[in-house]
This record gives C-alpha cells, structure tokens and sequence, in this order.
C-alpha cells in the first residue's frame, strides 16, 4: 500500500484528496505548511510527496529544494500540484527538483496516472 | 474598460478562483463514487460537475496561464459567476433534502461552501476604478481590493427537514420567474416542501399572462432575463388595478443600490440577491404572505361592508333583494351577525312594502272606479253651492272663483285661480258670524291655523293663507284633484281590507305629523280626507273644527256642527280633548271602510250620542267575516270609550298598523 504524504495548506483540499486517495488504496498522511511538510518528508518512508506550492512559512518550491538538499532521506518522488497553472510554473517546479506537475482543480484519474508513473520502479 | 491585469495579480486571481473548483470537483466526484447510477442524487452531482467544469473553462479563459488578463474579459468573468454559482448552490440544496449520512452533508456543505468562495474572491484594484460602469457599479467599494460579495455573508445552506407527507393545504400560491431552469426547479421543490403551491414562467411574457389569470399570492421575479426583464413585468404588475394587490419579491444577482432602489420604486415587496439565503427567503416569503393575507382580509371585509351598506341604500329606494347578502351572513364575525340581522330585518321590509304596494294598489283601482262612478253627482253640487260667490267674482283682488267644489258647516269651498301665484287654489270662506264678538276664539282659530300652515306632509292638504276681504275671512288651501273617503264609499259601499289597511295608514301619518306640531284636527271624518287618481290620501281642514265646536259650545244650540258619529265620548261630553279623540274618529272611519256602515246608528243625534256613550259597537270582523281578528280588535281599541284605552298617539298606531301588514 503505496505511503505518501501530502503537503497542503488548505484544509478542504487536505481532506478532499486525501480521502480520494485513500479510497483508491493509499495511506496518505499531511502536513500543513512548507516546515512541517520538509520536516515530515525528511522523516522518511514515504513512496510519493504531493506538494502544494502555495504554502505558509516556505512555498512548495523551497520545501522542495530543502527536501532535495537533505541528501539520500529526501530522493524520493515529488509531484507538484498548484492552482496557479500558469505558464513555466511546471518548468519551475521541475527546476526545483519535482518529479512531475499537476494543476487543480484535480483530474483524479490524471494524477493517479502520474503517480502510477513514479510508484512503478522502470523495470 | 480596456488594459489588462497585472500578471502576479492574475496568477493570484486564477489560484483563488480555481481552488474553489478544485474543491465543488473533488467533492462532487467522491460523492459521485457513492451514488447508484440512474439515480436522482446522481444527476445532481453530475450536474455539479458539468457547472464547475463549465466555470473552470470561464476562468482559463479570462485568466489564462500566460498571465496576460483583459480587465474586461475579468470584470465579464466576475458577472458570469453568479448564475452557475447560483445553480451549484441549488443542486447542494436539493442534495441535502434527501436523507444522508453525515459524511455526505458535510460534503455537500464544503462543495456550497466553494462555491460561494467563488464570489468573494478578492478583486484586483485594477478593477474597483472601472467598476462604476460594470455590472458591479454603485456597490459602494474602496481601497486596494473589494470582494464580490462579503464573505462574512456567506450563508448558511442547512434546510430544516421538512416532512411532505402531511401537506394539509395550500400555505399560499406562489409563482416563480426566472428563465433558468435550474433555479426554477430548485426553488419550486424546495418551497413545495414548505407547503406552497408553485407554478412558473420561464419569460416576463409568459409571468404576466399567468399573473392574470390566476389568483397568486406572492410573486418571486428574476431580475435579469432576456427579452422582458424584471423591472418591465414589475411595473406591469404594479401598474395594474387586478394584479397591484401581489406581492412581488425581486431575486437577483444585481445587488447594487440603485436596483434594489428602483425595484422598491416600482412596488417590489422586498429584494434579494443571488445567492439567496434560503433562512432570509423563507422568512420574507412567509412575510409577505402574511402581509398579503391581511391585505387580502381587509379588502375583503370593505367589500362586504359596502356590499351591506349598499343593501341599505336598496332597502331605501325599494330596490332591495332578500338574500343579496348571502356571502356576507356566512360570516362568523361582528360584520356576519349585523349582516344577519340586517338581511332579516330588510326581508321583513321588503315583504311589508310589497304588501303596501299591493293594499295601494287596491285603493287606487277603487279611487279610479268611484272617480267614474261619482263624476255625474260631483258636476250637480257645483250647482248646488253657488249662492256665495259667483263664479268668475275674484276674492280679496287675488283669487278668481272657477267654481263650487263643495260646502260644509262653516262655508263654502271653492275651486280658485290664485293670479298672484299662477296656480289654481281650493279656497274656504267661513261664515263671518262663527268669529264675530269672540275676540277670543277668533285669535285661537288664527293661532291654529298659524300652526297647521306649518305642515307639510303629503297626507295633509297644505294650508296657504288666511283672508280677509271685504270682512269675508277665507283660508286658501292645496287643491286636491280627487275623491273624498266619504265619495268613495258612498259609490263603493265598502273597501276590502288591503284598501282600508293603505287608507288607515296614510290617515294615521296625517295625524301624527298634525299632533307632533300640535295640531289636533277634531273634526276626523270621511268627508275631511280626499284621495287622488295615485291613491295618495290628503287629509284636510286641520284646526278649522275647533272654530265650529267651539261655536256650538258656545252658542250652547245643541246643534252639533257635522256628526256626533265620528266624536269621541268625551268630546261629545264637552271635556278636554287630545289627540286620542282624533284616534277615535279614525277608527269609526276605519269601521265605516271595512264594513260600510257606522259602528252607531241612530234615528236622530240624541239618540246617537246616547249610543256612542254607552253601547259597545259589533266588532266589524263580525259584521265583515273577510277582516283578520286583529285588524278588527284594533279598531275595537280605537273605539274604546276611554281615551286611556286607546292607542297612546298615532305613532303608536301606526306601529300597530304595520304589525298588521
């Protein structure tokens, strides 16, 4: 049962797309801010981080350079999600060292794919 | 408006607006997993998701990922919001009416919840300035940024459970205007629920036909409609006497001052914007029905008062028809008692003039048969009288004598051309000897016939004038075209009982009206009473008797001026008389009507008196079997030989009359 976290601000879509994953067989865990959601990832464990890239204290593309600084506990994937869906935004959060991107509102079945992708190890 | 967006501040405004997509989606999604296919709660939910898509498509399209956002594409995007905002809410509304767990309210509430965040984004201040022309013009906002509608006024979307089983009728008739489909439906169901019938138009057209024909009580009108908006079917309704009366209720999305004002303007009830607080709505609903009841009550009790009050104009004119209250006596109130008694009271009017109608009616066709009859008689006693004017002779330079219209114990009376006045005049000199060396007696006949000069009743012959020419006094009068009582019955013998009856009450107003001025006529009998052609009894020669009895008293002849057979016992005793000796003689007048003969004969006055003393008179109904006991018993008591015994007044009389029909 894939382990991920879910780094997100926003109290509606912390509880609407954690409850969705789990429903599709995900343990899903949160965290609320960039901090809280660098210091959970760093934790270790986890098979996927979903990470916002507006948050509080640090934004999504921080936390995810912190994460990727942090040396072998911070490898593992990243998806980026935002709701700004502007251009260059998927360049920005692939500079900085996201897996993938993805826009909200959520396409269930598009994330899931793009997780899909990064769960299954390249055989 | 032109220029576009500050790119930071459209990334901004895209992230705010499509994060409540994200969440109306999400959820509806979820929600959507759990739903049976086919079933009602899961075409809401598809309907969620087909509106939030369609706004998603709004909002890339006004704001899109390049960041560069016309100002007027965002203010076009903003207005846009509020019908699918409003039509998301709806459909959240309806999924809560249904039984669920608690999971599923508490995600239909995060998804209205979004969906009102949709509108209180946030605007950038780019925006404020130009909104004074746009959609959102007057809505009083300053400063850096202003949000759509005040977050803080979010409502709250939980609907009390509402049981339909038990509709135990209508709470009032409702009409719905709105050319979205959505809202008409979702509104229509839920006030159904609460217990209102609905119907609904989809065009301002459409409303207004309905309006018409059918009896509504509340009116919900969309402001913003193609073709005939709102403030057109408003002033329609408002304008119009039939339709003025319904409450009209604006629901719109335009919450700016200036509509609001101009509805209220126009007669509009009350106003809400779009999203409606379902709390508020029901509350202003409930309101103005209530108002519209009231309203309704009252104009419905004016109309029945007027309906009474002008009953009592037809009971007035006779024109009155039993039972034209029938609405109004139904009613369980103060205006339903007085309605009640007032129709019984006017029945019994109607009835009693119906037979008046009828007893005058009598009269009049034995008035027109004597008339004929009599004509020949009448002609010789015009010949009979002219010893004392000629004809031609003018009286006092004033009254030209035409002829002899009959002569009594005091003179003659002529029929006169008054060449003062144009008018023919009937005109009664007295006997100059009756005044002569009583200084006395002549100024109380002067004073009588002062008083009886101030009657004026149609069943009084009007007295003119006092004269005196060349020392022959005469009173002028009304001439009367038409039969005395005593011609009458002399060609009809008797009257029936419908014709006495309408005699006996015209006689009986004569009387009253002479005692109410103080006049006592003293001499009642069928010769002082004249009928025309319509019917119409005149009774004449009020206040004169008192010169002829006072005459006979005095010049102690025991001769008694006219008959002793019409005086009452203690007139003829030479007692004190009152009105009641008038009574007296009205009821052997009535005697004399209904049986054609004198209650007392005697071969000679003596002998008469003596009777009139002390006999009691045969009841007529024995001497006419065709008059009611009562009609006979009541001239019995006009008869008695104590005035005490008597009807107290003609008014009292004429109550017993009318107890009679």
């Amino acid at each position: 049962m894939p382990r991920i976290l879910l780094v997100e601000d926003n109290e509606m879509n912390r509880d609407m797309l954690s409850r969705r994953l789990q429903r599709r067989g995900h343990t899903v865990e949160l965290a609320v801010d960039g901090l809280e959601g660098v210091a959970r990832a760093l934790e270790g464990g986890w098979d996927l981080v979903l990470m916002d890239m507006s948050l509080p204290e640090i934004d999504g593309w921080e936390a995810t350079r912190r994460i990727r600084a942090a040396g072998a506990s911070g490898q593992m994937p990243i998806i980026a999600l935002t709701a700004h869906a502007m251009s260059g935004d998927r360049d920005k959060a692939l500079d900085a060292g996201c897996n993938d991107y993805d826009t909200k509102p959520v396409d269930l079945e598009r994330l899931l794919g793009k997780m899909q992708a990064l769960l299954t190890p390249p055989a | 408006m032109n220029g576009t967006l500050d790119p930071k501040a459209a990334s901004e405004l895209r992230h705010e607006l499509r994060t409540p997509i994200n969440h109306i989606i999400g959820y509806a999604e979820m929600l959507r997993e759990d739903c049976t296919d086919g079933s009602p709660d899961a075409a809401t939910i598809d309907r969620i998701i087909g509106v939030a898509r369609e706004v998603l498509a709004l909002i890339n399209a006004a704001l899109p990922p390049t960041g560069i956002a016309t100002l007027e594409d965002l203010s076009g995007l903003l207005a846009d919001l509020a019908t699918p905002q409003e039509t998301v809410l709806a459909a959240t509304t309806v999924l809560l009416e249904g039984a669920h767990d608690a999971q599923f309210v508490a995600d239909v509430e995060r998804i209205a919840q979004a969906v009102r965040r949709l509108t209180a984004v946030p605007v950038p201040s780019a925006l404020t300035g130009a909104r004074e022309s746009g959609p959102y013009a007057g809505t009083g906002t300053a400063g850096a940024a202003a949000t759509v509608r005040a977050a803080g006024a979010a409502p709250d979307v939980a609907i009390t459970p509402h049981s339909t089983s038990a509709r135990a009728g209508s709470k009032g008739r409702i009409l719905i205007v709105d050319d979205v489909e959505e809202n008409r439906a979702v509104l229509a169901r839920r006030l159904e629920r609460e217990g209102y019938d609905i119907d609904s138009a989809a065009n301002g057209e459409d409303a207004l036909r309905k309006v018409a024909q059918d009896g509504f009580d509340l009116v919900l009108l969309d402001v913003l409609m193609p073709g005939m908006d709102g403030f057109a079917v408003l002033e329609r309704i408002t304008g119009n006497p039939d339709t003025r009366s319904i409450p009209v209720i604006m629901i719109s999305a335009l919450d700016d001052l200036a509509s609001v004002v101009r509805c209220i303007e126009h007669g509009a009830e009350d106003y809400l914007t779009k999203p409606f607080d379902p709390v508020l709505l029901r509350a202003r609903i409930g309101a103005s029905l209530e108002k519209k009841r009231w309203h309704d009550r009252e104009a419905d009790y004016l109309r029945q008062v007027t309906r009474v009050i002008e009953a009592a104009s037809a009971v007035e004119l006779g024109t009155y028809a039993p039972g034209a209250l029938a609405g109004v006596t139904g009613r369980d109130d103060e205006l339903g008692r007085l309605a009640r008694v007032f129709d019984a009271m006017a029945a019994g009017v109607h009835a009693r003039e119906s037979r008046l109608r009828e007893q005058l009616r009598e009269l009049q066709s034995d008035v027109s048969l004597a008339t004929t009859e009599y004509e020949a008689m009448h002609q010789s006693a015009v010949t009979d009288g002219g010893d004392a004017l000629a004809v031609g002779s003018v009286l006092g330079d004033r009254y030209e004598i035409r002829g002899v219209l009959g002569t009594g114990g005091m003179g003659v009376v002529y029929r006169a051309r008054d060449r003062k006045l144009e008018e023919d005049v009937a005109v009664k000199t007295i006997r100059r000897e009756l005044l002569t060396g009583d200084a006395v007696l002549a100024e109380r006949f002067m004073s009588e016939i002062r008083l009886a000069r101030r009657i004026s009743h149609r069943n009084v012959v009007r007295t003119h004038d006092l004269g005196d020419a060349d020392g022959q006094l005469f009173v002028t009068m009304e001439l009367v075209q038409g039969l005395t009582v005593r011609e009458l019955l002399m060609t009809r013998g008797k009257l029936g009982v419908a014709s006495t009856l309408a005699l006996a009450r015209q006689f009986t107003e004569a009387l009253a009206v002479a005692h109410a001025a103080g006049v006592i006529h003293r001499d009642v009998k069928p010769e002082n009473a004249l009928i025309d052609g319509d019917g119409v009894l005149k009774v004449m020669d009020f206040g004169i008797a008192r010169l002829a009895e006072a005459t006979s008293t005095r010049t102690q002849s025991g001769l008694i001026v006219g008959t002793p057979a019409y005086m009452a016992p203690e007139q003829l005793v030479g007692e004190e008389v009152d009105a009641r000796a008038d009574l007296y003689a009205l009821g052997v007048v009535i005697y004399e009507c209904l049986t054609g003969t004198a209650p007392f004969q005697a071969p000679s006055a003596v002998a008469l008196i003596a009777r009139v003393l002390t006999v009691e008179p045969v009841p007529p109904a024995r001497e006419n079997p065709d008059v009611p006991p009562a009609l006979s018993a009541l001239v019995m008591q006009l008869l008695s030989k104590a005035a005490a015994q008597r009807p107290a007044s003609a008014a009292v009389l004429l109550e017993q009359l009318a107890e009679l029909g």
